[in-house]
């Protein structure tokens, strides 16, 4: 897509949850029991967010990672709390299989989970996938206590599994949904390795790009305080101290935002050098993501203490993105690793 | 005029005139490349967005980036100065007259040296505290006073020269703008030692040199708005400026250059070592995706404020870098000498990033320009902002 054609398809969304995902309502879905808002989830079915990358032949907008990332970055923005990355690896996992659950994946009348098992299990979980059955437990799955359907993938493909038991977890971060998932059923292999790696690619860039847009808007929010907030007859944003802490914040979030875009066109693409593009994103955008949460709160002092400021929901955001796919040393080491193979 | 048919004359005119190396002359101070830079020039690729009375072509932006994509592919230099010629590009925007016509055409074909004559020992940071006076004589001014951080100065014809002209208003309103000739009694250039060693750039020593009258640039004590805009060209070319090791020993090219270091040192199997290569190697990939992002919006026409990142990006990555450089080598970096390649690049390297985050404006003040220019935040309240020069206290 154009830059032009991908602004007419985020604007939209943009729009929506400006009115259905302000600050109030993120709070109220975070106080909810299961953290879903089945509404605003048909709602977003309505713009075709739900099917963004359900292939077209189910129902879906058939569209690749570019256009996925750009809008979770106006998910990111928003704190959307919402199983759409879940549902963006789910198609993924799914592309080109048929799976009848693609088609309601799309129309947004099935939600699913993914957990990553195996040799792409970030979390410490224990799922094994032997002679078509599925046992043990996966660990901090997104979405998965509001998912009609969980996919089991792993270093070998992507599975289809009952789950024997869903444990939500007491979560620090009440806009992103977790919960433990135990297997012991038989399980369906429907796509192969190559689904399930692009499946991974997938969930990092989604996850980058959500974090590079809450960046971008978090900076947005504190850059406007700085601007409003007298102290000693000034606005506090005419301090250096204050101003460059900014300044800095504005690199970071701008390197995440170029990284995530480069990650999502390379998983697109299919080029040669995208598992250091995606490494790479996956580390730089949650670093950027945290230390624009974290530092944003000290510039704003004393109001961004309290709970009823917005600026805690994004650090705790941020707090579990950089651990939800893997922490970034562990993609530092990839991304160093991925380079020297190139080399 | 169809970008095919565009790009099919550019290398048409390439394929008759480029011969694959320019000739070189003798012309100690002079680019030696000014033959074939004033045949480009002639010929109107050297500023192909220029108007046509101006050695140009009024081409678009864009059709102006085929013509130096053409020159690129040829490997031929000397295209797209509209783009990159600072000193060109200020004289069109603020010379007059004969002047004009007569230095913009030298400057395009390379034919005079030039030089900068901003920054003073009391002067740095807060340029508009400039004291080298010019002071009004017949035909022209009588210029004193002392110039620093001046490259090329020993060389030039001309140094581009911000001079107090009117003490007796605030500092911003009584600058101006001259074009000095250097090659004049009245002009002492001293080499100025830097902290690697290294002499690149030179003290100017200025005494009742004189300046012609139609060697002003822009309105008399209008001095401050023409330096703004040649200071926007040089910031946004610093990004990319960053030298490499000196000793040209650095092993493998670019951006993996440190990974190979790390290898040879035998301390790629650390797991510290590797975070900290892995990291050093993400600032300059992330600056390199950050500008190829930025040209990306403008070619689209929409303003990007990532240009005004890369200088204090590539700041990081140049002391991190060395500072990388210095842990791998570990006591091995106390050594210096030909003998001690690794060592004199990384110290030198911990040295040299100074150039880039001092130099061209320091990173306190790029992160003032981000914070009150990009991010749109007030800037500090300025005692002297009122307050008539003559009363200022400085230096």
């Amino acid at each position: 897509m154009q830059e032009n054609e991908i602004a007419a398809l985020v604007e939209p969304v943009a729009r929506l949850l400006a009115d259905r995902c302000a600050e109030a309502d993120v709070r109220r879905i975070m106080a909810s029991e299961t953290g879903h808002d089945a509404d605003l989830w048909r709602a977003l079915a309505g713009l075709g967010v739900t099917g963004l990358t359900v292939d077209e032949a189910a129902g879906g907008l058939g569209l690749g990672a570019v256009e996925l990332e750009r809008v979770l970055e106006v998910a990111g923005a928003a704190l959307l709390p919402a199983p759409l990355l879940s549902g963006a690896v789910a198609a993924a996992a799914l592309a080109g299989t048929g799976e009848p659950l693609l088609a309601a994946l799309a129309a947004g009348e099935r939600v699913a989970a993914v957990a990553f098992a195996g040799a792409l299990d970030w979390s410490g979980g224990d799922v094994r996938v032997a002679g078509a059955r599925a046992t043990g437990t996966a660990r901090f799955v997104p979405d998965a206590a509001v998912a009609d359907a969980i996919l089991l993938v792993t270093g070998d493909g992507v599975f289809l599994s009952e789950p024997a038991r869903v444990v939500p977890l007491p979560v620090f971060d009440r806009t992103r949904r977790l919960a433990d998932v135990a297997f012991d059923a038989p399980a369906r292999q429907v796509a192969d390795a190559a689904a399930a790696a692009r499946a991974r690619d997938v969930a990092l860039v989604a996850l980058a790009g959500e974090q590079a847009g809450a960046a971008q808007r978090l900076l947005e929010m504190t850059v406007d305080y700085a601007r409003e907030r007298h102290q000693f007859g000034r606005a506090i944003g005419s301090f250096q101290a204050v101003k460059h802490m900014a300044a800095d914040l504005l690199l970071e979030s701008e390197s995440a935002t170029s990284a995530a875009r480069d990650a999502a066109r390379q998983v697109d693409e299919g080029a040669p050098g995208g598992e250091a593009a995606v490494a790479l994103a996956a580390f730089a955008c949650a670093d950027a993501f945290v230390r624009v949460a974290a530092d944003s709160i000290q510039m704003h002092g004393g109001i961004a203490f309290t709970w009823e400021h917005p600026a805690h929901l994004y650090l705790r955001r941020a707090r579990s993105g950089a651990q939800l796919y893997g922490d970034s040393d562990w993609w530092r080491e990839r991304y160093l690793s991925a380079l020297e193979e190139q080399a | 005029m169809t970008d095919e048919q565009l790009t099919a004359e550019v290398e048409a005119w390439l394929a008759a005139h480029w011969t694959g190396a320019e000739p070189h002359h003798e012309s100690f101070g002079r680019d030696p490349r000014s033959v074939w830079l004033a045949e480009v020039r002639d010929a109107g690729w050297a500023v192909p967005r220029w108007p046509a009375a101006w050695h140009g072509r009024d081409l678009s932006d864009a059709q102006g980036r085929l013509v130096e994509a053409a020159f690129a592919r040829a490997g031929a230099p000397g295209a797209g100065q509209d783009r990159t010629n600072l000193w060109a590009n200020t004289a069109l925007a603020h010379a007059t007259g004969e002047f004009r016509r007569t230095i913009v055409a030298q400057l395009l074909a390379g034919e005079v040296g030039m030089c900068l004559l901003y920054s003073e020992p009391g002067a740095g940071s807060d340029l508009a505290a400039v004291r080298t006076r010019a002071d009004k004589v017949e035909g022209g001014w009588r210029v004193t006073g002392q110039k620093v951080w001046t490259s090329g100065a020993a060389v030039a014809d001309y140094g581009m020269l911000i001079a107090r002209t009117d003490w007796d208003v605030p500092k911003h309103r009584g600058i101006s703008f001259f074009f000095l000739p250097m090659k004049q009694d009245g002009v002492t250039v001293r080499p100025l030692h830097q902290i690697t060693g290294e002499a690149h750039f030179n003290e100017v020593f200025i005494d009742g040199a004189f300046v012609p009258e139609d060697h002003l640039l822009g309105p008399l004590n209008g001095g401050w708005s023409v330096l703004q805009t040649a200071l926007a060209y040089e910031r946004s070319v610093m990004g990319d400026r960053a030298r490499g090791p000196r000793s040209g020993a650095g092993g493998a090219k670019g951006d993996l250059a440190l990974l190979a270091l790390a290898r040879e040192a035998g301390r790629l199997d650390e797991p510290v070592v590797r975070q900290q290569v892995a990291q050093a190697i993400a600032w300059r990939a992330l600056n390199a995706l950050n500008t190829r992002r930025a040209k990306a919006e403008l070619a689209q026409g929409s303003s990007s404020a990532i240009m005004s990142l890369g200088k204090l990006a590539m700041s990081r990555i140049l002391h991190e870098e060395a500072r990388v450089r210095t842990m791998l080598l570990r006591a091995g970096s106390l050594l210096e000498g030909p003998e001690h390649p690794r060592a004199e690049d990384a110290n030198f390297l911990a040295l040299n990033a100074y150039f880039t985050s001092i130099g061209g404006g320091t990173d306190q003040i790029q992160r003032n320009i981000i914070g009150e220019r990009v991010l749109g935040l007030p800037k500090e309240p300025e005692v002297d902002r009122t307050v008539p020069f003559r009363e200022v206290k400085a230096g």
